[in-house]
């Protein structure tokens, strides 16, 4: 079991392998669509990783990258389409990236590394952990972001009219993406300390 | 490892892409008409905060657009409608090219149809941060009581523009465009031009101060 656990923080796909970090900061000046992208690139990694993983024994190694998009772009095709249908306004605000998951490296990294030599349960844990390793960041920076940048959580007004009055302004830069890139370095920073230190 | 035939791969491919294409298809065909509705109330929403109203969403703004807005005869997307100060408006949709895709609006005209009352504009893919700030309040903001006509009632539309440039077209017919964006902002500066000019060629006159 433990072993799953690894992409929550020793393995992180963005905080220590650096993957998916593009889509990271695109997403998450608010903590709405940064949830909505999280649980799409979780539902997209774990089962892919499911499926890629029942054909592994059928798949010719020449093709398996061409069979591996596929699999990742009808997948992203349909959360997309679902998007679309049932939650109209995020999928606008999530407008390209929900397509660039297709180019996640997270998603093909797990299939190239874990789905084509393990058995269906187990990779599709390890997807639903890489997915959910990736959501946790996102969500993170996504709450810092809309914390300091609107004064809000989920749309909601959570810094009370009181702070304005008293003279509280809130930081413009945090919905910039710079200042993403910024956050994210920021908590890679203290996860390689706590990291070391445990060596 | 076990070695593949050619014969196998490609049959082995196509049989794949047989059924992702199905599979896809099916989804598609299931959700179209949920996805068709939000693009409609979007449009409703859209038109409705270019006319004054309050931000809706959904079904909201489709029932209020249905109540106030009525679809104009005439092969060109046009309604008239009563905004929110009350007053009547001619919403005409724009259609022109983006930097990477189709970008489009409605831009509602006073009775008069000179004077512009609200846009909305809306755009496939340009580019986030960017182009796609041709959405965002604070462009479309700047349209807001801008005239079709110049002074001397030669038609002329809004035209988008870098400030600076084209000294001669006046404040009152003209906007600036947005750094960083200045393909899209041509686009919209070209889409505003098929604003209609002949059917309210003869108040023109009266409207110009």
């Amino acid at each position: 079991m433990k072993k799953y656990l690894g992409p929550l923080s020793k393995e992180n796909p963005i905080l220590v392998q650096v993957l998916g970090v593009c889509s990271a900061l695109a997403v998450t000046a608010q903590l709405k669509p940064a949830v909505v992208m999280a649980l799409s690139v979780t539902v997209v990694c774990a089962f892919s990783n499911l499926i890629i993983s029942l054909l592994r024994n059928t798949i010719p190694p020449r093709i398996r990258i061409i069979v591996q998009l596929l699999v990742v772009s009808s997948l992203v095709i349909a959360v997309d389409q679902f998007l679309q249908a049932y939650v109209f306004e995020i999928s606008r605000m999530l407008s390209v990236f929900v397509g660039l998951i297709i180019t996640n490296c997270i998603i093909m990294g797990r299939l190239e590394a874990f789905a084509l030599s393990h058995p269906p349960v187990p990779s599709f844990i390890d997807g639903l952990m890489n997915g959910l390793g990736y959501g946790l960041v996102l969500v993170v920076v996504g709450t810092i972001r809309e914390l300091l940048g609107a004064g809000t959580l989920w749309g909601c007004q959570v810094v009370p009219q009181a702070f304005y009055e008293a003279g509280y302004m809130n930081n413009g830069l945090m919905i910039l993406p710079p200042m993403a890139l910024i956050i994210v370095g920021t908590i890679i920073w203290i996860q390689n300390t706590k990291r070391n230190k445990a060596k | 490892m076990k070695n593949f035939s050619n014969t196998y791969i490609f049959i082995y491919i196509t049989v794949l892409v047989v059924i992702v294409v199905a599979l896809l298809s099916g989804l598609t065909l299931g959700l179209k008409s949920r996805q068709e509705m939000n693009f409609a109330a979007d449009k409703a929403s859209q038109i409705l905060r270019a006319a004054g109203y309050e931000e809706l969403h959904g079904q909201a703004a489709a029932d209020l657009f249905a109540k106030v807005a009525k679809r104009g005869a005439g092969e060109q997307e046009q309604y008239t409608l009563r905004c929110a100060d009350g007053t009547d408006g001619t919403v005409v949709r724009v259609d022109g090219k983006g930097l990477w895709g189709p970008i489009w609006g409605y831009v509602v005209l006073a009775a008069d149809g000179v004077t512009i009352k609200g846009v909305a504009f809306s755009h496939k893919s340009e580019t986030p941060g960017l182009g796609a700030n041709i959405t965002e309040e604070k462009f479309r903001s700047q349209f807001v009581g801008k005239k079709l006509y110049d002074a001397e009632g030669h038609f002329t539309s809004v035209r988008v523009l870098k400030p600076g440039r084209e000294p001669q077209v006046a404040a009152a017919n003209r906007v600036d465009a947005i750094t960083g964006a200045t393909l899209t902002s041509n686009g919209v500066d070209a889409m505003l031009q098929q604003l209609p000019a002949a059917q309210t060629n003869d108040k023109s006159q009266s409207a110009v101060q």
